[in-house]
């Protein structure tokens, strides 16, 4: 293990690893562009230029590795490399750097929807100078799309080249490159291939300055109004880590956030976008009851009286229905109250899409499925079937808010039931035929954990507040429960569910969210 | 007396009420303006041309409010107090001569209300009076405020008339009368014969011990707002207190009355003959008395804002270790004066 | 260190007191004939000295191109958080890019310090010398885009208050002043 000093820290780093992932991950900061880590090193930026001892010049730190020295070559007898990130040269070196890249940028912070998160920003006001001494007119270059949601504004681009990096190496769809050399050097498409995949939108997040940009976001707001809630993709079972960006109520973007184990440091765009689906639809706001064909409005109490009396009179003929859309205790307590035949309306699949760099979007297109599977157990194999043979006189539903195709089957089913008693936060085409209607939280609103099909449990956290009278839906299957079951436990909040589920699926046992935290817990202790 | 001059007497009384009530609206309009002036501001101009009818406005605001009398006052006490305050500071007014003498069919009347031969006397008696009304007020209203601010009105009254009666001592020492018009009638002639000039200590001890009298500042201790709330007039509300505003300002105007007949001459115009010129004369000297009063009025006014409030051991020593002792100086270095003139 | 400081003996002079009381005297008459500061409020109206910070405007250009881009900069400048922007794309081919969909200021808590109008980059928004704005409902007093705009109208060529108005004009608040 080579034994190095940076500034005045001394450690032992792996062999071959680079300066700039050494400094990094002890905590000493060195200014870099181009260098991402899950991207091929260019050292095209120089601006993480140190100065190694025994080296003429100052050298790329992103592309300088470590190794081993001779015992007799050591510096002072001990060290294998020594490196300095402070001196005057490397000050000196750091200010020239950037003056060459502010040369022609049009210093349009106040436009810029980077300004807050911009290394450009951060860099010239720590390392670089108050000053430009270029006095000509600025180059002036036309803004372009480069399709998908991705437009680049060449003024502020410092070709970095990580998004050609990324399109190369980790979407691998060579979408982007840099057309012509020297001056005239630009990030570019060919004519007829844009920038159109999945994982388009990770170049907006890749890239260090205001270059990138997403269309979806742009002019929308400012960085530093934002408030950020680190929760789960709910788009597909991968379960990606993202970061949620709000203001008053309203989500304005979602990004990646950094999950070894899970999704690395990126996101596809049926994610990223996915959150505009929540925006306008039509939510139940109010419990309801129906009325001939249309719905009256009741008050809470009444609404978890009558559905319990409606279960109560079937007389342990009801089915319940639980959803890969809702959380784990939610399901859990959907199984905990039928305590009978439990099911699950037909799977929403789509094409698994596998990147080179390993980037999954899964088959399944519901964040749960495979965290329901372990909570209820006994899922009927074929529910319509089921019902039919039992004699189930009545459904609970848990609505996965989703508009789904029903087959001839499930819709004679659910046109023989004697109750229906759906769940949900949208007026979906399910809600439409229920008997009673308990309004529910929408994705975003609520918490919970959700498993992903890698077997690991991640905590949802809500960013927007709870919408009119709607409640939890833990809480409305709880009072349903406790309606039914004068004796069943009262749950005062998410952990006391998440401790009970631990008592009955042994899997689940020693889970909180606090351990859950924001990288997840793999089950059983097994491994991605 | 005859039915004419029964109503001549009338018809002056009548005259030198209205024109005291008609000056204490104008005061009260004019303090207010002044001291506004001289803080840089406009005061009250809005009601009426430049604010003139600002005055109406405020008694018709008394009018308006609520007379509260509290429930542990002394109730007819209370109620009297004011009247024994005001009624004596009009009575004061009855002496002064305001005027020459005019000649009306074939009548000589003079201006004046009454012309006793112990003029000085029965104003003194009467301010004195007037100190009952303070006392009685405070006492009366039940209220610790009230109360000390009538007994500091008695002390202050009571020390400053000596000062003040010894003062004009002198002046009676020179005119060898108690009668007004023979104090006036002595200063007739040119500025110089002006008792002012005769008798400077004298006037400057008068001049501070009136301010004393009539409780203006800087000697308003009976109603210094900062210690006492409203002084010996705290409790009183309405009319009453109406007539406690009235009574200081005729007061005031009684004071600079018999300020400008002692010591300026009274109704005298200098270096005129006022009976040689008849009517024209009179007025002339109906006029000059005015002018006098308004100066004194205005005087009164200009150091109320100028100056601040005296502590009361100052004020104290001012009066017994000050005034006192020079007023009396001043009546032996008259009357050695007026000794060694006589021998001669 | 203690320092002695000897008091003030008064002369012969001083303790006649008079000439002090003459003195003081003559200054209250020379107040009394001095120019009065009062001003008649809503006969006449006082008229700020430049760099009096009142209610807020929106610059434009003289082609009637708003200057503000909306990169609340005044917004985070803000002590009291009483700027709120919605930005949007511009509608002018301009350059600029972004433009204040909306763009309200709560004068309610607005302390007037003037840091807006510091830290905006395009010269967009200024204090102008308008005061007295008071109005009946605190709704009216937050004051949107055209409201901001209109006070630029009224402002830009001359002074809200001219020497004696009676009446300025009115100002673009959404209900009408009585």
């Amino acid at each position: 293990m080579p034994f190095i000093k940076i500034d005045e820290k001394e450690f032992e780093v792996a062999k071959g690893i680079t300066v700039l992932q050494a400094a990094l991950a002890n905590g000493i900061e060195i200014p870099h562009y181009c260098f991402h880590p899950v991207l091929e090193v260019v050292g095209s930026c120089r601006m993480c230029l140190v100065q190694v001892e025994g080296m003429p010049k100052l050298q790329a730190s992103c592309n300088t590795s470590i190794g081993e020295v001779a015992l007799d070559k050591k510096l002072d007898g001990k060290y294998d490399m020594v490196v300095n990130t402070q001196t005057d040269a490397v000050k000196q070196e750091r200010k020239n750097i950037l003056e060459f890249l502010l040369l022609n940028h049009p210093l349009d912070c106040p436009v810029c929807d980077q300004a807050g998160e911009c290394y450009l920003q951060d860099y010239t006001f720590k390392y670089g100078n108050a000053h430009s001494r270029f006095k000509e007119e600025k180059r002036v270059r036309p803004s372009e799309s480069l399709g998908s949601n991705i437009v680049i504004n060449q003024d502020r681009c410092i070709l970095c080249s990580r998004c050609v990096r990324f399109t190369r190496e980790i979407s691998g769809t060579n979408e982007l490159f840099v057309q012509n050399r020297g001056y005239h050097s630009k990030v570019s498409i060919l004519k007829d291939k844009p920038l159109e995949n999945l994982m388009a939108g990770n170049v907006a997040d890749i890239c260090p300055v205001g270059a990138l940009l997403n269309t979806d976001y742009i002019h929308k707001n400012r960085f530093w109004n934002l408030d950020t809630i680190p929760s789960v993709c709910q788009d597909c079972s991968a379960g990606c880590n993202v970061d949620v960006f709000s203001q008053r109520d309203e989500i304005f973007r979602l990004t990646p956030r950094e999950n070894h184990d899970v999704n690395g440091y990126f996101m596809c765009d049926i994610g990223r976008y996915g959150f505009h689906r929540f925006e306008e639809i039509e939510r139940v706001n109010q419990p309801l009851v129906r009325n001939g064909k249309s719905f009256d409005v009741i008050d809470w109490a009444e609404a978890i009286q009558k559905t319990a009396d409606l279960i109560e009179q079937s007389n342990g003929k009801t089915a319940g229905i639980v959803s890969p859309f809702h959380t784990n205790e939610s399901n859990f307590l959907l199984g905990l109250m039928i305590n009978g035949m439990l099911g699950m309306l037909p799977a929403i699949q789509a094409e698994e899409i596998t990147y080179p760099s390993g980037f999954r979007i899964s088959a399944d297109r519901s964040p749960n499925q495979r965290g329901m599977n372990n909570i209820c157990g006994g899922l009927a194999e074929d529910l319509s079937s089921e019902i039919k043979t039992q004699a189930i006189r009545g459904l609970y539903i848990l609505d996965d808010g989703v508009d789904r195709e029903l087959d001839d089957a499930w819709k004679e089913i659910l046109a023989k039931m004697d109750f229906l008693i759906v769940q949900s936060y949208a007026m979906t085409d399910l809600a439409k035929l229920a008997h009673i209607v308990l309004p529910g939280l929408a994705p975003y609103e609520r918490e919970g954990t959700i498993t992903n099909d890698q077997d690991r449990i991640q905590w949802l956290r809500p960013s927007l507040s709870i919408k009119a009278e709607s409640k939890p839906d833990w809480e409305i299957l709880m009072l349903v429960n406790n309606a039914l079951n004068k004796k069943a436990e009262n749950f005062t909040g998410l952990d006391d569910v998440i401790i009970k589920m631990g008592e009955q699926f042994p899997n689940y046992s020693g889970i909180t969210l606090f351990k859950i935290a924001t990288q997840g817990i793999a089950l059983n202790g097994k491994k991605m | 007396m005859d039915l004419l001059g029964f109503i001549i007497i009338l018809v002056k009384v009548l005259v030198v009420f209205a024109a005291t009530m008609i000056t204490v609206m104008g005061m009260i309009y004019a303090e207010r303006r002044v001291s506004a002036f001289m803080q840089g501001r406009l005061g009250p101009n809005r009601v009426g041309p430049k604010g003139l009818l600002q005055p109406i406005a405020d008694g018709i605001k008394f009018f308006m409010k609520e007379d509260l009398i509290p429930s542990g006052a002394d109730k007819p006490i209370f109620i009297l107090a004011p009247a024994i305050l005001l009624i004596p500071a009009l009575m004061t007014f009855a002496v002064i001569p305001f005027g020459s003498s005019i000649t009306i069919f074939g009548r000589e009347i003079a201006l004046q209300v009454a012309d006793v031969n112990v003029g000085i006397l029965y104003i003194l008696a009467l301010t004195s009076i007037g100190v009952y009304g303070i006392v009685l007020a405070g006492w009366s209203s039940n209220s610790k405020y009230s109360l000390l601010g009538g007994l500091r009105s008695s002390a202050q009254l009571i020390s400053y008339e000596l000062a003040m009666g010894l003062a004009v001592v002198s002046i009676i020492l020179l005119a060898g009368s108690l009668r007004l018009n023979d104090i006036i009638a002595d200063q007739q002639g040119y500025f110089l014969s002006w008792n002012v000039f005769k008798q400077p200590l004298a006037f400057i001890i008068f001049l501070v011990a009136v301010y004393a009298e009539t409780n203006r500042l800087p000697f308003d201790l009976t109603e210094a707002e900062q210690e006492l709330v409203g002084g010996y007039h705290t409790e009183y509300s309405s009319l009453k207190f109406a007539m406690f505003f009235l009574a200081e300002y005729a007061n005031m105007i009684t004071a600079a009355a018999l300020t400008v007949t002692l010591f300026f001459g009274g109704w005298d115009v200098p270096l005129l003959d006022e009976s040689s010129l008849g009517l024209l004369g009179a007025i002339l000297s109906v006029l000059s008395f005015i002018l006098k009063m308004a100066f004194f009025l205005f005087l009164f006014i200009w150091v109320r804002w100028t100056f601040p409030r005296f502590r009361y051991d100052q004020l104290m020593r001012l009066g017994w270790k000050v005034l006192l002792p020079l007023a009396l100086v001043n009546i032996f270095l008259t009357g050695g004066y007026l000794t060694l003139t006589a021998m001669k | 260190m203690a320092t002695i400081i000897k008091s003030y003996e008064p002369t012969f002079w001083d303790k006649l007191y008079f000439p002090a009381l003459l003195k003081g005297l003559m200054v209250t008459i020379k107040h009394f004939f001095r120019q009065k500061v009062t001003i008649q409020y809503p006969d006449e109206r006082h008229i700020p000295p430049d760099g009096y910070r009142g209610l807020h405007r929106l610059n434009k250009y003289p082609d009637e191109r708003i200057k503000c881009v909306a990169c609340e900069m005044c917004a985070a400048a803000c002590p009291s958080n009483c700027i709120s922007i919605i930005p949007g794309p511009s509608p002018w081919d301009d350059g600029k890019e972004r433009y204040p969909v909306r763009f309200d200021i709560n004068l309610l808590r607005c302390i007037y310090c003037g840091f807006c109008e510091m830290a905006c980059p395009e010269g967009a928004i200024e204090l102008t010398e308008i005061y007295d704005f008071s109005n009946y409902s605190r709704d009216d007093l937050v004051i949107d885009k055209d409201g901001l705009l209109g006070v630029y109208e009224l402002t830009k060529k001359q002074n809200y208050y001219t020497k004696k108005s009676h009446s300025p004009a009115s100002l673009p608040f959404k209900t009408e002043r009585t």
